[in-house]
């Protein structure tokens, strides 16, 4: 176990050193200079040359990358060329809202999912499943940008029971996560069928109720366990897509998150901002990847790894 | 919304939060006059010597008195320090220098007549700001007339009112919130359910839908920007002034306005658009396709096709109004590749010259068309992106530069009768702001610089 640990922690820093190469090149590959994204369409040449030229990037790009990760080491992302701020700041000012969305839209993926996946299932077959299925496929079809609107009109505009948009308070936060929730709860909630489904016919469930198990009993504690296991792989990905993909909703809500402020530094060239949250949101995923994979040996016995 | 820094963005909604904070030395007004702001008066000497008076019992909302030197500072600053956003608008200031704590005196590289409306865009700094730039402008103080409070990043400004302010019972209001919606949809939503008092940059479709809603009115002006869809004059097609004739004959202005823009603009008389120094009436360009046919035919161009390049989602119904483009030059034998491309990309694009027509439009900022002219058709500044080059227009720019607003007037004229003629660019209509506000709104002014200034603005 021990040896298993340090050979994946191992991998996990080759992994993020390789993505800092593979971040910062492709930044600079790709067309769109920096200094013209900050200034207006009719700043002469020479002001953009200069501006290049203070932001660091006229170095060869070996030298900008080898200052980099000096800076790095040291806890120092650079400074934002948009927000002329430090770059970690700009994106540490964004991490609250960004937990609180995707926090709240995790919550309600498990239970709403969940439950709508072991009600679907034990109802196999009666309107509460076919009712259930419609919910899910609509949940994963709606587009979120189309559902999130909706949702605004509805309850801000017409009735006006929760605020439009903007951070701050839990009102805020309603609508914002249900639209965010939508499609990982469908998706949870059919994974969740599938699963449940499959063990429900199994051998070990049936000895349960032979032996007199109450029905509860066998779908909660024996069944859903057991289906716990594929669902834990999805929901850990799905982590992730809710921190740093929550661009659409982020849009909609006016919702001071992540995936706004990654979109607009890729569009403006904003360097140091996409280094940072890449690199950030790829070792959250590689350490969530991490928890899950010794999660399994916790849940399931006969998983070990040596 | 960027920064707290005046002179460090070049950014329409932070304009629009720190105008409330700082004040310039000059203001303009919507029908384009320069006012006293910081300065009462301002002459100018000579050619290249401006002298502003300042005015007195001015104070910073710290209490320190504004004075020459905060101008000195503010000016020298923002030319000295190539790191901000704003340095290359200032770049022609050669020396300032304080006459008595209220008298400053500009002298200037060239001449520099666009200098008072230069101005205008530049809020002035305490002197104290320079000893630790980074700490003041967390907490920045100017002399507007609301104090900043705080700002919450990608959500929201709070400012109060400065009730030392140097214009009589200016503000109207207790506090000022500004907020940031991206998505106009949600922006709407938020001033129909109440939440909100104003939202600027609505656009042509969402008009029908507000003014519907009770309690809402709908305010649009013409705004100083002109559409211009500039030719890359050193490739084939652009440059034939046949081909760029044909094209421009064979472009339906008035249908762009009318069923793709809803009315939302205005038939372009002249480069530049009304109220501004220089615009002139040189009458409409003509929609003929047949004689776009003729023109063609007789230059020998059959299967002409044009790479027409778009900065994705940046103005109002672009790809609508490409599309139509397309097919009416399609309509006289001119094929249309629309290539919509992410705007850093397509700015890359144009750098390299890969492109024969490139949408896009020209805000007048500082309602003032010097820097048009001196971006778009002088040969340094026009090199990497249209390829422009005319000695006689260079010269009369140079000309356009002096201080005298008659010589100024008659140079642009002059110059935009060349460009009219020559067509290096399709103007095809000028835009109009639109704003949607609450009813119970007073003194509100929908601006043609599209900033929301909201100094005399109270509520019912």
């Amino acid at each position: 176990m021990r040896a298993y640990l340090l050979r994946r922690l191992w991998q996990s820093a080759v992994t993020l050193v390789g993505v800092s190469i593979l971040v910062f090149v492709i930044l600079r590959v790709v067309p769109g200079d920096p200094a013209k994204m900050l200034l207006p369409e009719g700043a002469p040449p020479s002001a953009v040359e200069e501006l290049n030229r203070h932001l660091g990037l006229r170095e060869p790009l070996w030298v900008q990358y080898e200052i980099f990760l000096r800076s790095v080491v040291r806890g120092d992302f650079g400074q934002s060329f948009q927000y002329r701020a430090p770059a970690l700041r700009v994106v540490i000012e964004r991490v609250p809202a960004t937990i609180a969305l995707a926090v709240a839209a995790m919550a309600l993926t498990v239970v709403v999912g969940v439950s709508l996946g072991v009600l679907t299932a034990v109802r196999q077959g009666t309107p509460w499943d076919y009712g259930g299925t419609v919910l899910a496929v609509l949940g994963q079809s709606l587009p979120n940008f189309w559902l999130g609107i909706m949702l605004v009109l509805l309850f801000g505009v017409t009735l006006r029971w929760l605020p439009t948009s903007g951070f701050g308070g839990w009102a805020s936060l309603v609508l914002p996560s249900v639209t965010l929730a939508a499609f990982p709860t469908a998706l949870v909630a059919r994974l969740t069928r599938a699963s449940l489904l499959e063990i429900l016919g199994q051998e070990y469930i049936r000895t349960g109720r032979a032996k007199g198990l109450g029905e509860r009993r066998v779908v909660l504690r024996h069944a859903l366990r057991n289906a716990t296991i594929p669902l834990l792989t999805v929901l850990g990905l799905q982590i992730g897509t809710l921190l740093g993909g929550a661009v659409i909703t982020e849009s909609i809500f006016a919702w001071p998150g992540m995936g706004k402020l990654v979109v607009d530094a890729i569009f403006f060239r904003d360097f140091p901002v996409v280094q940072t949250i890449l690199i950030l949101s790829a070792t959250i995923f590689v350490v969530i990847n991490l928890l899950v994979d010794l999660l399994y040996t916790v849940l399931d016995p006969r998983i070990r790894y040596g | 919304m960027l920064t707290l820094d005046p002179a460090n963005h070049y950014s329409i909604s932070s304009t629009s939060v720190l105008r409330h904070v700082y004040d310039p030395l000059l203001d303009v007004t919507n029908d384009d006059r320069f006012v006293p702001a910081l300065a009462e008066s301002w002459k100018a000497l000579n050619n290249t010597t401006w002298r502003f008076t300042l005015r007195k019992g001015v104070r910073f909302h710290d209490g320190t008195p504004f004075t020459a030197d905060s101008v000195l500072f503010t000016l020298k600053r923002v030319r000295d320090n190539t790191k901000l956003i704003k340095s290359f608008v200032y770049q022609d200031i050669d020396d300032v220098r304080k006459d008595d704590d209220f008298t400053v005196t500009v002298t200037t590289k060239r001449p520099f007549g666009s200098l008072p409306a230069r101005l205008t865009m530049l809020g002035m700094l305490p002197p104290a700001a320079g000893a630790h730039e980074e700490a003041f402008f967390t907490k920045p103080v100017g002399t507007g007339p609301f104090r900043f409070l705080s700002w919450t990043h990608g959500d929201h400004v709070e400012l109060e009112a400065n009730a030392r302010y140097w214009r009589p019972s200016i503000p109207k209001v207790d506090k000022l919130t500004v907020r940031f919606i991206p998505e106009l949809s949600t922006r709407a939503a938020a001033l129909r359910a109440g939440e909100i008092h104003v939202i600027d940059r609505v656009w042509p479709d969402m008009v029908a839908t507000l003014k519907a809603t009770a309690g809402i009115k709908v305010l649009d002006t013409p705004a100083v920007e002109a559409q211009r869809w500039h030719f890359q004059l050193a490739r084939e097609a652009g440059k034939d002034p046949r081909v760029r004739k044909a094209v421009s004959l064979a472009i339906d202005r008035n249908t762009i306005i009318k069923e793709l823009l809803l009315g939302y603009a205005r038939p372009v008389v002249s480069p530049i658009p009304p109220g501004l120094i220089g615009h002139t009436t040189l009458g409409q360009k003509p929609y003929d396709p047949d004689r776009a046919r003729a023109i063609l035919k007789q230059a020998g161009f059959q299967n002409l096709t044009l790479d027409f390049v778009l900065m994705k989602d940046l103005y109002p119904k672009q790809l609508e109004i490409a599309q139509a483009v397309a097919a009416m030059l399609g309509d006289v034998g001119i094929k249309v590749n629309i290539r919509n491309l992410e705007i850093a990309t397509a700015r890359e694009q144009r750098t390299a010259g890969n492109y024969d027509l490139f949408y896009s439009g020209w805000a007048h900022m500082p309602h003032d068309p010097d820097w048009y002219f001196g971006q778009w058709f002088t040969r340094a500044g026009a090199e990497k992106m249209t390829r422009f080059n005319d000695p006689r227009v260079e010269q009369l720019i140079a000309e356009g530069r002096v201080p005298d607003p008659k010589v100024r007037q008659q140079k642009y004229e002059e110059i935009q009768k060349i460009l009219w003629e020559d067509e290096p660019e399709i103007w095809p209509y000028y835009s109009v702001a639109i704003y949607a506000i609450s009813d119970r709104l007073r003194n509100f002014e929908a601006r043609r610089d599209y900033y929301v200034l909201l100094h005399e603005v109270g509520i019912a």
